[in-house]
């Protein structure tokens, strides 16, 4: 009997979508299978309270990757990326530093705390730019297996050997160094204003169970300087109708292609037999059975939740075990009667204009006045306590997109680092209310009048990230992009090539290579191989 | 000016005189130039008091490749490989021992936890082949990355070969471990709290980062290389570890080479570019067709060389490499052996780590990141007079402690008043274990980090001539480009621990430097 499906694909994230658009694209017909009844994983949007709608999780774009957008015509499928035009960070003194969309503005900025870094900042921006471009080939590669002796296998070492020749030294040398120091080094090599520092390392931790002093960290600096290069959207974006509306467009997109998706339709487990992956089994019961299947949760849901230990090697189970994913960020979202007014803003005008603080909104609000700060705040949580005064990000998408909030009235989405997924004693609502009263109280010290503009609030843990998204322990990578867990050692040793121990079991999302931010290159890249696999 | 010499080594540390001794051996005509009166460098053994032998900063040799003593035909050198190699005070009484034997360690872990027990074989294992590959690496001079020459590829490629060599498991292994946490690693292997953080102190040992850091697993396979797969071996030399610096010293001497102790070098004369001599403090300058300088790269360059010789792109990658020292060390002359709790004198022989856990750790680190001692530092002694009575008249002990953290630059901007405070505090956690112990000190002795730089010219008091992490390692050391132990300055090289593979493992920066030197 033929299956009705050459692919099952479990899990409607963008990586699930993005493989099984590609798939479908090569003529194969393909089903993905969402847990919840809404398709986009952690880049969702929904309407949490009456009339405000919200980036629940993901709340920024940058980093999908141009050939997708341009393979799978999302822009005909109405996704549409609105800038996200400047970084506003306000002091503890309510000074402030600010990063505009225009250069020589920028450059008056941060002239007026360093004309030593307004020098600087070009040549920093320049090597990044150069960085971010050579390095951008390893996105599009399937990382090699240093180990393995086959012939395919030596010839992507060899590609690899040739592609790193192909760079200049210097550039190999910066790189290096970009994978192993802390986000504090790189930047005091380069820098001496204490929040300009302090807010190019925020963009080094995200997301990471480090404080920016942690070698490792810089890498991740690039990582989110990738988001400046492609033609498709230069800088940071907000999308129309919110993160939702990414993931929206590529089912839309899939869906023209001919993929059935399947919304409140968990799985259960994956049906193996003698090592070959044959179908899945829902929790309603269902069975449902395809050629080949494809996961896109992380790794540790995929082997340890959905596949019979017995089924995988034992080594291979140690290393996913191991597979590090502390969750270590929060979000909290607000529903606001008016506009927050920071203490800086007085400042801003000073040094501006009237319309400088709108501007300002606009774009992103950084709470990140000195790498100290942002080290303290890990202090806190590398001892299993949220930060008492965190670092945050914060973005207004109502001003940018009128249809998130009814007029007049604003949505706040807050990215808050550090909030452990191992809290002492766990989270509970009254942690949850607790870890919430400390973002609100440290967000007061810098703009005081957004208590009494709190028209509601949601409090996101880790643990609420895991239990929505399905995100182990709320990692919002998958799985930390620490230098152990990257290229073909993500996820684990051996299997970095999408490929698993069982026959006809593929992985896709997040947790493969290259990993974390709204990318799709898993996604894509899994469907390459697995049609190569086919022929 | 003549050309008298035919190289000239800067520092008699034990990377300069192993330099030293190579090009002797080779024929070369070869002169040392020492700062101090006495010759070791790091490895130094002086008196504490009189007909007291201690050893003043490093005692503990944990690796020297073997080949150096026998290439070299060192004689008069005696190791004393301690056993237990380290012991772990803990504040209920009950220690834990490290011992050489492999099962011996794991049937004494067995009460603490019978699955680490079960796991120690494997750990060990693992931790000397890949310790093994590191021997291979730390003797080869670093290629250059994108180079195209014939013998880069050849480096290159042994290397890989060796890699490929460690088979699949290991091989992956070795790449992760070099980038992990130590923390993380040590939970990726064991349950109990003192074993992981006595294995975990030997991952932040001279460094200025916590064992939740990047890179702190390199820095404890650091200590491992050439160690004889003891997991964290404590090893002394017979009469103190000079007797190491005498009998390379002595090998240069009966090679016709020549060693000027209290001769201060304060410049490196130039010519087109090249090095041509040195000027002593004294004004007398001395010609050499080379020189290799065992002072770090910041005085090396910045000092000795000038910034304005140098391209500023060079210049400004020397002066942000990483040293940052961490420690202080004490030495005191005890009028006899401390009983601590009632732990037995012969458990007592190696390295003695005070309550060592991975949070108490981290949680000293924490004061240090922003600028001050530890609250509760750690505290790691020996008592070398336990494994090697020559050291001191009989009754009288030697106790010698590294204390950390202690940065070199204090939040308050200065350390004198600090140091009586550090002793006090050392003592007060010593006593916590051995009550009483204050009132056998008969002499003390406490070296800052600013003491290292000054007395012992240790920049920033770091022990390793620049930090022992990821980014100062193999071809990024000491500069990008610059790996190679040659520099910018034709005819200067660079043979300390600044070089690959950095300080704490003797002589093998020396050697390489040796052989670049020799070339040509």
């Amino acid at each position: 009997m033929a299956n009705p499906f050459d692919v099952i694909v479990i899990g409607g994230g963008h990586n699930g979508l993005i493989n099984a658009a590609y798939l479908a694209r090569a003529r194969k017909k393909v089903m993905v299978l969402e847990r919840r009844h809404l398709v986009g994983g952690a880049a969702v949007t929904e309407e949490i309270f009456p009339g405000y709608k919200f980036s629940e999780f993901s709340y920024v774009v940058s980093l999908l990757r141009p050939e997708i957008i341009r393979e799978l015509e999302l822009a005909k499928h109405g996704l549409e990326i609105l800038p996200l035009p400047s970084t506003f960070t306000p002091t503890l003194d309510h000074d402030y530093i600010a990063f505009w969309d225009d250069h020589d503005e920028t450059r008056r900025e941060i002239y007026r705390h360093s004309p030593h870094d307004a020098d600087a900042y070009d040549d920093y921006g320049f090597q990044m730019y150069q960085m971010a471009k050579a390095i951008r080939p390893i996105l599009s590669m399937i990382p090699p297996d240093p180990a393995a002796l086959s012939f395919t296998e030596l010839r992507r070492l060899l590609q690899l050997g040739q592609f790193a020749r192909s760079l200049p030294e210097k550039t190999i040398y910066q790189l290096y160094k970009l994978m192993t120091m802390s986000a504090a080094d790189f930047l005091d090599e380069w820098f001496d204003c204490v929040p300009l520092k302090g807010t190019k390392t925020a963009s080094g931790i995200i997301g990471t169970f480090m404080g920016p002093r942690s070698p490792g960290t810089a890498y991740v600096l690039l990582h989110h300087y990738m988001g400046e290069i492609d033609g498709a959207f230069r800088a940071w974006g907000f999308a129309k109708g919110g993160t939702g509306g990414v993931s929206e467009a590529i089912a839309s997109s899939a869906r023209a292609l001919g993929v059935e998706i399947r919304l409140s339709a968990p799985v259960s487990r994956v049906i193996v037999r003698n090592g070959r992956a044959v179908g899945v089994a829902l929790e309603n019961g269902d069975d449902l059975y395809a050629d080949t299947i494809v996961s896109s949760l992380d790794p540790k849901r995929t082997f340890l939740k959905l596949v019979d230990e017995k089924e995988l090697p034992d080594d291979f189970v140690d290393s996913i075990r191991r597979f590090k994913t502390r969750g270590s960020s929060g979000k909290v979202n607000l529903a606001l009667s008016e506009l927050p007014r920071f203490a800086a803003f007085e400042s801003l005008v000073r040094h501006n204009d009237s319309a400088a603080p709108m501007r300002a909104l606009r774009g992103a609000v950084s709470i990140s006045p000195s790498i100290e700060y942002i080290e303290r705040a890990f202090d806190d949580a590398k001892y299993g306590n949220f930060s008492q005064r965190p670092y945050m990000d914060m973005i207004i998408p109502s001003l940018i997109d009128p249809q998130m909030a009814p007029p007049g009235k604003h949505v706040m989405s807050i990215f808050v680092q550090y909030a452990p997924y191992n809290l002492n004693g766990g989270w509970n609502d009254a942690r949850r209310e607790a870890f919430g009263d400390a973002v609100i109280n440290t967000l007061a010290e810098f703009a005081p009048n957004i208590k009494s503009a709190i028209l509601h609030r949601q409090v996101l843990t880790p643990w609420d990230v895991e239990e929505i998204t399905g995100l182990t322990e709320g990692n919002i990578f998958a799985g930390e992009l620490a230098l152990h867990q990257l290229f073909f050692l993500r996820p684990a040793p051996r299997w970095g090539s999408y490929r698993t121990p069982l026959r006809h079991f593929y992985q896709c999302g997040s947790g493969t290579h290259p990993g974390g931010g709204i990318m799709g290159a898993g996604g894509r890249l899994a469907a390459l191989e697995i049609l190569k696999d086919e022929k | 000016m003549k050309n008298n010499f035919d190289a000239i080594i800067i520092g008699a540390g034990l990377n300069g005189l192993t330099t030293a001794a190579y090009l002797a051996k080779a024929g070369h005509r070869v002169l040392v130039l020492e700062a101090r009166q006495a010759l070791g460098g790091t490895a130094v053994t002086e008196e504490l008091a009189p007909g007291v032998l201690c050893d003043t900063l490093v005692g503990n040799l944990t690796g020297f490749d073997p080949r150096i003593a026998r290439e070299l035909g060192l004689s008069g050198v005696e190791f004393i490989g301690a056993d237990p190699s380290v012991h772990a005070l803990q504040p209920d009484g009950a220690g834990l021992t490290l011992w050489r034997d492999v099962g011996k360690t794991a049937e004494g872990l067995r009460p603490f936890s019978a699955r680490d027990a079960d796991k120690w074989g494997a750990f060990v294992e693992r931790v000397a082949r890949v310790s093994g590959f590191m021997e291979a690496l730390y003797a080869a001079t670093p290629p250059r990355p994108n180079e195209v020459k014939s013998e880069s590829l050849w480096t290159l490629g042994s290397l890989g070969l060796k890699l490929r060599g460690l088979g699949k498991t290991d091989l992956y292994e070795a790449l992760r471990m070099l980038p992990i946490a130590i923390a993380d690693w040590m939970d990726e292997w064991f349950e109990n709290e003192t074993l992981k953080g006595v294995l975990a102190a030997g991952g932040v040992t001279a460094l200025m980062q916590g064992p939740l850091a990047t890179g702190t697993t390199l820095n404890f396979m650091h200590r491992q290389v050439y160690g004889g797969g003891v997991i964290r071996p404590t090893r002394y030399v017979r009469g103190g570890i000079g007797k190491l610096a005498d009998a390379l010293a002595n090998v240069v001497r009966a090679r016709g080479g020549e060693i000027r102790q209290g001769e201060r070098v304060v410049r490196i004369t130039l010519k087109d570019d090249m090095a041509t001599g040195v000027v002593l403090q004294n004004g007398e300058e001395l010609a050499a067709r080379r020189i290799g300088s065992s002072a770090d790269p910041h005085t090396t360059f910045l000092d000795l060389v000038g910034a304005y010789e140098l391209d500023a792109e060079f210049v400004r990658a020397v002066r942000t490499i990483k040293y940052r020292g961490a420690n202080v060390k004490l030495n005191f002359l005890l009028d006899g052996l401390p009983t601590f709790h009632n732990t037995d004198p012969s458990l007592l022989r190696g390295t003695i780590a005070v309550n060592p856990t991975v949070t108490a750790l981290e949680r000293a680190y924490d004061d240090a990141k922003y600028g001050s001692v530890s609250e509760n530092p750690y505290l790691e002694f020996t008592i070398p007079t336990l494994a090697d009575s020559s050291r001191a008249p009989e009754g009288k002990h030697v106790m010698s402690a590294w204390l950390q953290y202690a940065p070199y630059t204090l939040k308050t901007g200065d350390w004198r008043p600090e140091t009586e405070r550090v002793r006090e505090k050392a003592l007060g956690i010593l006593s916590r274990y051995a009550p009483g112990i204050e009132s056998r000190v008969l002499e003390s002795q406490v070296l800052t980090p600013c003491d290292l730089q000054e007395t012992y010219h240790l920049r920033e008091g770091c022990l390793t001539q620049g930090a022992v992490m990821l980014d100062q390692f193999f071809f990024m050391r000491p500069v990008p480009g610059w790996a190679q132990y040659q520099t910018p300055i034709a005819n200067l090289y660079l043979c300390g621990g600044g070089a690959h593979p950095g300080g704490g493992v003797a002589g093998a920066a020396g050697r390489n430097a040796a052989r670049e030197m020799g070339k040509g």
